[in-house]
């Protein structure tokens, strides 16, 4: 299956596709047989002794034997550990509620930030964007959000956002800004000095050193979601150029 | 029994098909098969009501919008045939206490409405990027007054027949999920219009296969 | 579903924006987004996009009596739908406030101004007259849903052709589309609504709010106005206090943008009528964007049939052949339903009146939809005549009422009697002691 997975990579499946064992017809005897691995991420689903693919995308690889679906979407579905920027809905008593854009709204204990205690509390108000990760999230458990990392300290989290502008974006792209040597974000340094929060919900917040660099910025990133890499830098190679 | 005489080739109208072109829903389609057109929207996994929240499935709405006038019956069975054909092929224990809603809006109807709807209805969910364990395509079936098989039938076809059917195939074993049908017919030709239209589901799931590829094809 | 909460960065960035006289997207405080106008394949089926926002409008008419007050004039009605593909927010059935809101503005746009000639629509006065009914769908909502759905509604009327009518006497035939051309709807004049939204209790407006700047709002004005300069209808709502030279400012702002819409409602509308008139088609496929890559389309395909009739075979031949031979089924007469198999109670509940009532209706509106498994049952009924069949008819109960509507027998001990298909209605009340 390794093989036929490795062939396949790079190559656009629907959901329906699936991915079986090959039964050899002869094992050899003398030779070392090794057992295959194969690592499932997100898009494909074992099933039984077969792998199915339930996502449309693009089948991506990862030495030395990860496999998983690279899909365009727009809705966030939690998962732990990964970070987010949260809108507080409602504050009672020791629990905060947020919404990330999931099918539920994810609760923050207060006791969850830097350098609070029972008496200490954060200021946190109805409406502030949050930075957090999270602690808890699977399908069966209401997920739960932390500003802390596991040693305790902020580490980037927390309240955060007077003067910037928050947007949407799709998912694809928020994964592109992520990666290590991004180039979307190398472009986008050249252009202006500016703060940037990436939250994997798809929500990016942007503050420049002006309104209107702001706005230009944010313009940007939701247009360039889709284009490719060269009608992005000429994009932003006009913008550069005074375009404003 | 009915025997299919004449012409060994029936054929499918033209389709087209667009998507992601509403900015607010999750996944959109707009599905075209000759001049019947219908745009789907899907929203989901989203939050859903304590009523309607069932504890280990996500809650399907599906949901028929007219062009004239407000749902009747008609919609309401149209809807239970889509969504049951959607429950079969999504993947909804992945998202338990969580609602999907598919919203369908006609746009214009020549015939085959109801396969356009199970068309689109896919084609927003493959969109959406929702979990599914297989894809499926709706064709519609009419025997006329002689016998003859026609697939994909106009307004006008499909009046003039005795019999027009429905069925929702699924991608994997090309079997039939869901059948709807009007009319009286013989068992002989039920099969055969299930064995016509498990051809045709071929070129449709080709088609779908073609269209994401087109998506995909630009890499970002 | 509930919409995603704003936050309070995004509320304090977009009003110090809007202080600097910047929008979200770049436009001016005056200027429009860009707006598109496209017509579907029958008359009266209009879209229009504007910016984001996008809504579609179709045009209906069909004969009824008229009102009483008025026997000379045709009857105009308007319906917005908020359709839950616009936003997550809207819900299906629920008249919301914003949708209450959206049709009284309609109506007092269209109706009120009396753009279009009811009286022309009068039939035979006092009996029959059109009644034009326009329903606007909410395809998307990204804000500025009032003069998106007012310029669809509009441009639908102008596009819609109503069925030719021959009067000769007392006669009066109604010609369909084929024999004589549909004639068009006689329009006065064409209003169109333009949104001014207002920040910081009146002090900053903007033309064409998109969603976001909507949710910050403090108030909303709305002017409707034809290009002849004529305000049809004027609202404020959310409580802004505008002084006149605000109203007056505004006022003169909607009577340039109204000349603009016109002009581009006029132009696509002659397009279409180019279009038509070439023979071209005007189906959606035409009007499909064929460069972008979410979108493909196909051609007429032909489907193989040529070992449909063998498969068809093997598969009718290969399945169980249905059981002839029941031993003593129980069999429901034909107009008869029934709730369980009619023998041994197993629910566990004794002494106690049960009744259960069944309905059982075999039939359509305009077809005829035989459930298969009345078919079965009646031919295992004539199959098995020579089988020990019990029919319910034929029960242990005392008292079995059955309802006919043709036959109304009321204590039948025989119910042979065939039902018809249209419209008949049994219902079974059985009473157990």
């Amino acid at each position: 299956m390794l093989s036929t997975l490795k062939e396949r990579t790079g190559e656009v499946l629907l959901p329906g596709d699936e991915f079986s064992f090959e039964t050899d017809d002869s094992i050899s005897l003398t030779g070392p047989v090794r057992p295959e691995k194969v690592v499932c991420g997100p898009g494909l689903r074992r099933s039984g002794d077969r792998l199915l693919v339930c996502k449309s995308g693009v089948l991506r690889h990862k030495q030395p034997h990860m496999f998983w679906m690279d899909s365009q979407q727009r809705r966030y579905v939690p998962a732990k550990g990964e970070t987010i920027i949260g809108i507080v809905t409602v504050k009672s008593g020791d629990v905060f509620k947020v919404d990330f854009g999931g099918s539920e709204q994810a609760s923050l204990s207060y006791l969850a930030f830097e350098g609070s205690t029972k008496r200490n509390r954060p200021n946190v108000q109805v409406g502030d964007l949050v930075f957090s990760q999270f602690l808890i999230a699977n399908k069966d458990m209401e997920p739960e959000l932390v500003c802390v990392d596991s040693s305790g300290r902020a580490n980037g989290m927390g309240v955060f956002g007077g003067g910037g502008l928050v947007f949407t974006v799709s998912l694809g792209l928020v994964r592109r800004l992520l990666t290590p040597h991004s180039e979307v974000l190398a472009d986008l340094q050249q252009l202006f000095p500016c703060e940037l929060v990436v939250g994997m919900n798809g929500r990016l917040w942007v503050k420049s050193s002006s309104v209107q660099q702001t706005l230009v910025i944010s313009n940007l990133l939701q247009s360039c979601d889709a284009m490719t890499a060269q009608q992005r830098r000429q994009l932003f190679r006009r913008v550069a150029q005074g375009a404003l | 029994m009915m025997e299919v005489c004449g012409s060994s080739n029936v054929t499918l109208r033209e389709f087209g098909c667009e998507q992601s072109l509403l900015s607010r829903p999750d996944g959109s389609a707009s599905f075209i098969q000759g001049d019947t057109s219908v745009l789907a929207a899907t929203y989901g996994p989203a939050e859903v009501k304590v009523s309607k929240e069932i504890y280990d499935r996500a809650t399907l709405e599906v949901l028929i919008q007219p062009k004239v006038g407000l749902p009747s019956v008609r919609q309401r069975s149209q809807e239970q045939c889509v969504r049951e054909t959607c429950e079969a092929s999504l993947l909804l224990s992945l998202h338990p206490r969580s609602s999907l809603t598919l919203i369908l809006q006609l746009i214009h109807d020549d015939g085959s409405i109801l396969s356009c709807f199970l068309n689109a209805a896919c084609m927003a969910l493959i969109d959406a990027g929702l979990p599914m364990s297989c894809l499926f395509c709706g064709v519609t079936c009419a025997i006329d007054a002689d016998g003859q098989i026609v697939t994909d039938p106009t307004a006008a076809q499909e009046k003039e027949s005795r019999a027009v059917m429905t069925f929702a195939i699924d991608s994997t074993e090309r079997r039939v999920i869901m059948s709807s049908t009007k009319g009286s017919f013989s068992v002989h030709e039920l099969q055969q219009c299930i064995a016509v239209s498990q051809k045709a589901s071929e070129k449709i799931f080709q088609f779908y296969r073609d269209s994401v590829k087109r998506r995909y094809s630009k890499t970002l | 579903m509930k919409d995603t909460p704003l936050s309070n960065c995004e509320r304090d960035f977009l009003l110090k924006a809007i202080e600097e006289k910047k929008r979200l997207d770049g436009r001016q405080t005056y200027d429009y987004r860009k707006m598109k106008i496209t017509f579907g394949t029958d008359y009266g089926c209009c879209f229009v996009d504007l910016g984001k926002t996008r809504v579609m409008a179709q045009v209906s008419c069909e004969l009824v009596t008229p009102k009483e007050n008025r026997p000379n004039e045709g009857i105009m009605f308007f319906n917005i739908e908020l359709s839950p593909m616009a936003s997550p927010a809207f819900e299906q059935g629920r008249q919301s406030e914003l949708s209450v809101k959206l049709n009284r503005q309609l109506e007092r746009c269209l109706r009120n101004s009396k753009c279009i000639d009811t009286e022309s629509l009068c039939v035979v006065s006092g009996e029959k007259v059109w009644q034009i009914r326009v329903d606007v769908h909410m395809l998307n909502h990204d804000g500025n849903l009032m003069d998106a759905a007012s310029i669809a509604a509009i441009t639908a009327l102008c596009h819609f052709r109503r069925p030719d009518v021959g009067i000769q006497g007392d006669e009066v035939t109604v010609y369909s589309p084929e024999e004589r051309d549909p004639i068009p709807l006689s329009i006065y004049h064409m209003p169109i609504s333009v949104s001014f939204s207002f920040f910081q209790q009146g002090t900053y407006l903007l033309v064409d709010p998109c969603e976001r700047e909507e949710r910050v709002m403090d108030g909303l004005l709305m002017i409707a106005m034809n290009k002849h300069r004529e305000i049809c209808s004027i609202q404020s709502s959310g409580g802004i206090m505008l002084l006149k030279e605000q109203v007056m400012r505004c006022s003169k702002i909607a009577s340039v943008k109204v000349s603009e819409i016109t002009e581009l409602l006029s132009k696509a509308l002659e397009n279409d009528k180019k279009a038509r008139k070439e023979g071209g088609r005007c189906g959606f496929a035409e009007s499909m964007p064929q460069e972008r890559i979410t979108a493909l389309k196909m051609d007429e395909t032909s489907v193989e049939m040529t070992d449909v009739t063998e498969r068809a075979k093997d598969i009718v031949q290969k399945t169980e052949a249905p059981p002839q031979l029941v031993r003593s089924p129980v069999v429901p007469v034909p107009g008869v339903g029934q709730v369980g198999q009619g023998l041994q109670n197993t629910w566990g509940l004794e002494e106690e009146d049960e009744e259960e009532t069944e309905e059982c209706d075999n039939s359509d509106e305009e077809q005829e939809e035989k459930v298969t498994k009345m078919e079965e049952e009646e031919h295992e009924k004539e199959a098995s005549r020579e089988g020990d069949v019990v029919e319910i008819s034929d029960s242990e109960e005392e008292d079995v009422v059955i309802l006919h509507p043709e036959t109304p027998d009321k204590t039948p001990k025989n119910t042979e009697s065939r039902s018809h298909q249209k419209g008949a209605a049994a219902s079974k009340k059985r009473q157990k002691k």
